[in-house]
């Protein structure tokens, strides 16, 4: 703190300290010191000083002052009960409580004549339902409300032009939530070099008027090939899609500008290979937004968030390590620290917790989101750390999985196909299938259950026919062969359409996707095959 | 005690082979009682209850002398049963073919 300031002013300048006053006793200086810069000459001149305005010394002005509280009474007061009284309390028996409850459930209001009204009524009513059970009049009783078409019928072919040029394949097939918009993914799927010819997904809305098959809606370009493409389950315009570079892109198809909304940037924890299968899985919080799970040929298996930048943030991973696989079932040569390619993957209706994953070597994994286990990978310096979700092996294919899907109509069955043309109806309570179908000679490349009947799947083959087959019909023949293709380029993926289930999308290596309406037989429910259904997922018990 | 006489009938009712469900409903339309879930409660007392108003007047518009006595509506999958009367409605559920 400075009282005074002397200034020593110079004619001409030489680098000097300026001298200052001494702080007040028992004041805390700071140091303060000015340096002015100066050429060469000395000059002295007289000192001027300035009293500080504000401050004045402490010595002229000091009061002294004392408080003091006025007097504090104080008291001391003993308060004691005097008195104890006892209380006891105590249910009552059970049986009385449960009369009570099943009282409380029913309305307090007495319904007057309620009991006279079930009195007279019900002896009609148990002999109206005792002659229903043993009645058979109306067995084989079959009434048609909608137009039966006996046959399939192709509605639609859609294509577009420049991939077809390009000679691009439909690698992957999407009907959004509301059904009317499917979107289609061209690339490659029998190319084993890195790929960066440009590719595109298509969209094309069937309830349109003037839908045009030569020509989609939207057409979205791609830097490489897209594998697999995803809707989202309730917002109708948002897409997923994994490219064979091992991103994953979120597009939005409301958007005029650029439908890109949302990416994953390439670091060490995204995929590095091309990503097989794309799903949205329901998120950690009730009623939150949907994430995207994304499996590759790396085997990982990765959860992303959409943030609001338009970035999709790493929020869960899982690894597939062949050392950390459940051992009921012995794996061939590979390495033990090597990571399995996903090659399809299946989330459960039933069950929120649990996957189903399909790997090159023709292993089905059964695995668990809430796994935490961690995965034998050193961990990307970031450090997501990864998880091994893998909790039990299913008996194996011969070759890769390529499509594996679980029952909507029954919690513990699931389909899956491969290479080998064979599919396998598996039970989660077993490794070895139920039933192994051959349905093809050559390769198999993808396997639906029917939304609508629990016993019809439909499955995509390399010669390209769709197989539809009904397991209720007991022979081994299909319950319909559908021709995609004359020239014998295999369909690569199928879809149902989620809310008009007579609807069966299908696309091939020509770069075409065709609209299939099924006729109805394959549609409508039968009145026991949820029951049927039931008694086959119950062999695997025996 | 006559509640439970109301639940006795209820339940010898609900235990007949192939029952899924039974729901007694006011003359309002509104479920008194009921076997089954809230909401599918709900729908079906609805919707039956309408369902016979319309039976109902169909019937009596043919022949005012005439009166609804019983319906039965059959489906697919099962078949409803409704018991009318001035003041409530009994619906009983059932499938026929289990």
């Amino acid at each position: 703190m400075i009282k005074k300031i002397m200034f020593r002013p110079l004619a001409t300048t030489t680098c000097v300290p300026v001298a200052r006053e001494a702080d007040a006793p028992g004041g805390s200086g700071s140091a303060a010191g000015c340096f002015i810069f100066t050429m060469f000459t000395d000059e002295t001149l007289e000192t001027v000083g300035a009293e500080s305005l504000w401050r004045k010394s402490r010595l002229l002005q000091q009061e002294s002052k004392t408080c003091q509280t006025t007097e504090l009474k104080t008291a001391e007061v003993e308060v004691q009960a005097g008195d104890t009284s006892e209380n006891a309390t105590q249910t009552e028996a059970d049986e009385h409580r449960t009369q009570h409850f099943a009282l409380e459930r029913e309305s307090p209001i007495h319904y007057p004549g309620l009991g006279e009204f079930l009195h007279s009524v019900e002896g009609v009513v148990v002999k109206e339902l005792k002659r229903n059970v043993k009645s058979h009049a109306f067995e084989g009783f079959e009434v048609n409300w909608e137009d039966q078409s006996e046959t399939v019928s192709c509605l639609h072919a859609l294509q577009y032009s420049e991939a077809q040029e390009s000679g691009l394949q439909v690698t992957s097939l999407s009907w959004n939530t509301t059904g009317s918009v499917v979107a289609c993914a061209y690339g490659r799927l029998d190319d084993g070099d890195w790929s960066t010819e440009k590719s595109f997904v298509c969209t094309w809305n069937l309830d349109r008027r003037g839908l045009n098959p030569k020509r989609p809606d939207l057409v979205i370009d791609v830097p490489t090939s897209v594998m697999c493409l995803s809707f989202h389950p309730s917002k109708p315009s948002l897409i997923a899609g994994g490219l064979y570079s091992g991103e994953v892109l979120v597009w939005d198809t409301s958007r005029t500008q650029d439908p890109l909304c949302a990416r994953t940037a390439m670091s060490d924890e995204t995929h590095r290979e091309p990503v097989y299968q794309v799903h949205w899985v329901p998120g950690a919080r009730r009623g939150g937004g949907f994430s995207v799970l994304s499996a590759g040929a790396d085997g990982r298996i990765l959860v992303w968030q959409l943030d609001s930048e338009g970035q999709l943030t790493l929020s869960k991973g899982f690894a597939l390590v062949t050392q950390q696989v459940p051992r009921n079932i012995k794996l061939s040569k590979a390495r033990g620290d090597s990571l399995l390619g996903v090659t399809s993957l299946s989330l459960c209706p039933w069950d929120s917790d649990m996957f189903l994953v399909g790997v090159e070597g023709g292993l089905v994994l059964k695995c668990s989101f809430s796994t935490r286990t961690p995965a034998a990978v050193s961990s990307p310096s970031s450090g997501l750390a990864l998880r091994a979700p893998a909790q039990f092996s299913f008996s194996s294919h011969a070759g890769p999985i390529h499509a594996i899907h679980c029952s909507p109509f029954h919690r513990n069955l699931f389909l899956c196909a491969g290479m080998d043309g064979h599919a396998h109806l598996c039970s989660l309570l077993q490794a070895t299938p139920l039933l192994s179908l051959r349905l093809s000679d050559s390769y198999l490349f993808s396997v639906r259950w029917s939304p609508t009947r629990p016993l019809v799947f439909a499955a995509a083959t390399g010669q390209g026919s769709v197989m539809i087959f009904d397991l209720g019909r007991g022979s081994l023949r299909p319950a319909a062969t559908i021709e995609q293709d004359a020239g014998g380029k295999p369909v690569y993926c199928l879809e149902f359409n989620p809310k008009q289930p007579r609807l069966l999308a299908a696309g091939n290596a020509d770069g075409t996707v065709k609209i299939w309406q099924l006729s109805a037989e394959l549609i409508e429910q039968g009145q026991r095959e949820a029951a049927q259904l039931e008694q086959l997922a119950n062999e695997a018990t025996e | 005690s006559f509640q439970s006489e109301v639940e006795e009938t209820l339940k010898r009712i609900q235990s007949h082979k192939g029952v899924i469900g039974t729901i007694v409903v006011n003359a309002e339309g509104i479920p008194i009682r009921t076997t089954l879930d809230n909401s599918t409660t709900v729908q079906y007392a609805g919707l039956l209850h309408q369902l016979t108003m319309k039976a109902r007047s169909t019937v009596r518009d043919i022949d005012p002398q005439n009166d609804l006595t019983f319906l039965r509506v059959r489906s697919k999958k099962h078949e409803i049963m409704v018991a009318p009367d001035k003041e409530y409605l009994l619906i009983v559920i059932q499938n026929p073919s289990e």
